[in-house]
């Protein structure tokens, strides 16, 4: 029973991509002031830091101390959140639970990931970890690969073609054009996805989120410290975190998101919405695959339909229900652990008519989708204007 | 790391995987609980050697200790018996690797320690068993 | 005087062998470091790079275990010249493997011959009471010196057999052998070099030729028998003409040889040369039928043993892959593949 509804006050973030002059510590920080900025109040009640691999990616742990003391509040209380490439929306849910649940008056969330720091080969070993050291790390399958198997596996039964998976990443990319801080900002075409270097066959280069560094922050408030407020203010109507069977091919089907499935249906269900009401959405297209699949899950699309409807122009900007509005994490970008804040703030920037070239006109109700490992978690939200 | 191999030796060398006692349900890797059924008495099953590939890929940028290997084929397969294993494809054809292959069991060097450290051997499939 | 012959009869229970599935031709080597022309064997048998002695051993072991039906091992010895470790026991991870662990275990090394050195010592524990049944492999994944002769034959590959007391089911019996050494250097590796050295024509009349000749013309003396009693004949095979030679010297024709004369078309395996010889042997052998199997280790020794196969051997058809299927099941690759399946490239 919720005692407080839960409101983002104010987001930050930082560009995407190979920032070389700027370490972790540096982007939490900068991500962190941007949220703080115009705030009433000099600190939050508690600090949530959503990051993957800072110890093999920064020989670092313990951030939320660490981030708490750079930002001039030691004595907050403060914490790391991992969850995989769901950290971020990971983070946020346990923030916003704690906010809804009248034991915070306010939290700053911030996502933080540095990846650049690491050779290829490293990133790739660090972002396995989501996966069994024993049973899927030891056989030498990359994250890429198990999303290969899923691509596969995917094309085959459900008769999907290369051209019609293409789709996604082409939306990401438009949409990335007019986003300041997305990290590719060019448009690209369907043949350009399908002839890009093959990473884990059928998967290419252009089907895959690229690597990059960023941080992104969101300050959550309750009603007392939304009330009164000049600030523009979106509402957080319902959030839930699910988790599937962990490893892909335990499942008994490989192509049901499941915890998509559940964590979208709960979180609506707080929210006291239908599928139909969200204007747009902010899906985990970690893989062209992964968005089509997440988009089926939550039942936008039939079985097999996700990418065939995204060719068909339903998830474009001008479409029935656009995706990916600063190019999701595609084109915007995946700093893995901070993705799911990236997309939350993006979903804010929206709902506050904030998002410049990239707005969705009239958009009242939006969810974000935030998946660790293929799947294994699923962090859904569900945002509103503030009334 | 190789205390975290060495434990489940058994594991990699026979593919010892759990049978569920209460409905006879088989998995590989090992659970705790019983995927099917949810009893919690789960007993350790050698898995059969055989099976078909469920997909496959061709990874061309294999985690670290494995780039002599690429491209590398991996495959989920399920075993005659049901329960499903991620795997490398080695010794076989390239055509020869495509969904629904039949494919079986060999142990061969997995993870190597550079040049002093240790060998941790363990399970791989090829498509093209030994004949008959 | 020195024949050695077990008091309790041992016999082997099952074998199994392995040749891995790659081939390089020898006009490739020649290819790179002749100009051309080819070495005196079509192909040799290559592992891929994520196999080895043990892993090989594993496979052949346990063909051998299907084949033979029984639980446990009072011993397992592994003969090879190419341990992965050089301190650290093949035959532990074997025996691993099996799931045996009461048991003995242990690798020998005398070159080529350590495998039938394995069976010795097993028919050995065997026929004196003191195992049940133990498992004695040969098996090596032989390196050549880029450019070497031995390049050409150096081969992976070998086999395993089951020893165990004889019974109704036996495959074949170990009758009896004999063994005969010398200091003789005609091919050595020291401790910290990876690859053998050896001498020319020194390796023939010395080496190979002296020591078979020797242990074979024992067993004759001491058991009486004579070329024509035995129905195959397997010789250590370094290259395809050595083992023509001695069975011809020895009164040999080539029809007894030929069922267990590999070498032409998967090089030489070293400690599982003749082992594999034998397995090949066995494959096509009928109950009454004499072998006489006699290897050659550099350093320098042979064994020679007078094997009877046994009613047994009928049942075992169909159980395990013939070597025969296992020389067909092959693909050929180039030198520069070869070099890097085999870590030959400086990284």
């Amino acid at each position: 029973m919720a005692r407080s509804k839960a409101y983002i006050a104010s987001v930050g973030l930082t560009g995407i991509g190979d920032l070389w002059d700027k370490s972790l510590l540096d982007l939490a920080v900068e991500a962190a002031r941007g949220a703080m900025k115009g705030s009433p109040r000099k600190k939050p009640d508690q600090i949530f830091v959503g990051n993957m691999f800072s110890a093999l990616g920064a020989s670092q742990e313990h951030l939320g101390a660490m981030t708490a003391s750079a930002l001039g509040m030691a004595g907050t209380p403060a914490v790391k959140v991992e969850a995989a490439c769901s950290s971020g929306g990971s983070a946020f849910n346990v923030a916003y639970n704690l906010v809804r649940a009248g034991a915070l008056d306010s939290a700053l969330v911030i996502g933080v990931e540095k990846m650049r720091d690491l050779e290829p080969e490293e990133v790739s070993q660090a972002l396995a970890m989501a996966e069994s050291a024993e049973y899927t790390q030891f056989v030498g399958a990359t994250f890429a690969a198990l999303n290969g198997l899923l691509a596969r596996y995917y094309m085959e039964e459900l008769n999907v073609t290369r051209d019609e998976l293409s789709a996604i990443p082409v939306i990401d990319h438009a949409n990335a054009v007019t986003a300041a801080h997305a990290q590719f900002r060019k448009a690209i075409t369907p043949e350009v996805v399908g002839r890009s270097q093959m990473i884990a066959d059928p998967l290419r280069l252009f089907d895959c989120a690229p690597v990059g560094d960023g941080a992104a922050a969101a300050l959550l408030v309750n009603d007392d410290a939304a009330s009164g407020s000049k600030r523009k203010l979106a509402e957080v109507l319902g959030g839930k975190i699910s988790t599937n069977e962990f490893s892909l091919y335990e499942r008994e089907d490989m192509l049901d998101f499941k915890a998509t499935r559940l964590a979208f249906k709960d979180a609506l269900s707080m929210a006291g919405l239908s599928p139909g009401k969200m204007n747009f959405l902010e899906v985990h297209d970690a893989f062209s695959v992964v968005g089509a699949l997440s988009l089926e899950a939550m039942g936008y699309s039939k079985r097999g339909n996700g990418s065939r409807d995204a060719k068909a122009g339903k998830y474009a900007r001008g479409g029935e229900l656009p995706i990916n509005t600063f190019g999701g994490l595609k084109a915007r970008g995946h700093p893995v652990g901070a993705t799911g804040v990236y997309q939350i703030a993006e979903a804010y920037l929206q709902l506050t008519d904030q998002a410049g070239k990239n707005q969705i006109e009239g958009a009242e109700y939006a969810a974000t989708q935030n998946v660790g490992g293929v799947d294994s978690t699923s962090a859904v939200h569900i945002f509103g204007r503030a009334a | 790391m190789s205390i975290q191999y060495w434990r489940i030796r058994d594991r990699y060398y026979r593919l010892i995987g759990s049978r569920c006692a209460a409905c006879g349900a088989e998995f590989f890797p090992p659970v705790y609980k019983c995927k099917k059924c949810g009893s919690e008495d789960i007993k350790d099953k050698e898995m059969p050697k055989t099976g078909k590939i469920m997909t496959y890929t061709q990874l061309h940028e294999p985690l670290p200790g494995f780039e002599a290997q690429a491209p590398l084929y991996l495959a989920v397969i399920k075993l005659d018996n049901g329960a499903r294993i991620l795997s490398q494809i080695v010794d076989s054809p390239d055509e020869s690797v495509k969904t629904g292959a039949r494919v079986s069991a060999t142990i061969r060097r997995v993870r190597v320690d550079g040049e002093s450290g240790q060998i941790v051997y363990g399970y791989k499939f090829t498509v093209n068993p030994l004949l008959k | 005087m020195y024949l050695m012959q077990s008091k309790k009869r041992a016999a082997i229970l099952g074998y199994g062998a392995y040749i891995p599935y790659y081939r390089l031709p020898t006009t490739e080597i020649a290819r790179i470091w002749k100009g051309g022309g080819s070495g005196p064997n079509v192909e040799k048998a290559v592992a891929y790079m994520d196999e080895d002695t043990v892993t090989m051993a594993i496979e052949a072991a346990r063909q051998a275990m299907k084949m033979a039906g029984i639980e446990n091992l009072g011993a397992v010895f592994v003969g090879t010249e190419s341990k992965p470790y050089a301190v650290k026991p093949t035959s532990t991870i074997v025996a691993q493997a099996l799931g045996q662990h009461h048991t003995l275990a242990a690798d020998l090394e005398f070159a080529c011959k350590a495998g039938t050195e394995a069976m010795q010592v097993i028919t050995g524990l065997v026929g004196s009471g003191m195992i049940e049944a133990g498992l004695a492999i040969g098996m090596d994944t032989a390196q050549g010196k880029p450019g070497d002769d031995l390049e050409y034959t150096a081969a992976s590959g070998g086999a395993a057999f089951v020893i165990g007391n004889r019974n109704k089911d036996s495959v074949a019996e170990i009758d009896c052998s004999t063994s005969y050494v010398s200091d003789t250097g005609d091919f050595w590796r020291r401790a910290h070099e990876r690859y053998p050295r050896h001498l020319s024509r020194f390796t023939g009349e010395p080496a190979y030729f002296h020591h078979i000749e020797s242990s074979v013309k024992t067993l004759f003396k001491e058991t009486g028998h004579k070329p024509s009693d035995f129905k195959y004949a397997v010789f250590h095979q370094p290259n395809p003409r050595f083992p023509v030679e001695v069975a011809t010297r020895l009164g040999f024709t080539m029809e007894q040889i030929k069922t267990g004369l590999l070498n032409p078309m998967i090089g030489n395996t070293y400690a599982g040369s003749s082992p594999i010889g034998l397995a090949a042997v066995l494959d096509e052998a009928s109950p009454g039928d004499k072998i006489l199997l006699a290897s050659f280790g550099s350093g320098a020794g042979s064994d020679a043993f007078c094997i009877d196969v046994l009613e047994g051997i009928t049942r075992t058809r169909g159980i395990n892959p013939t070597v025969k299927s296992m020389m067909e099941r092959s693909t050929k690759i180039d030198y520069s593949t070869y070099s890097k399946f085999r870590d030959k490239l400086h990284r």
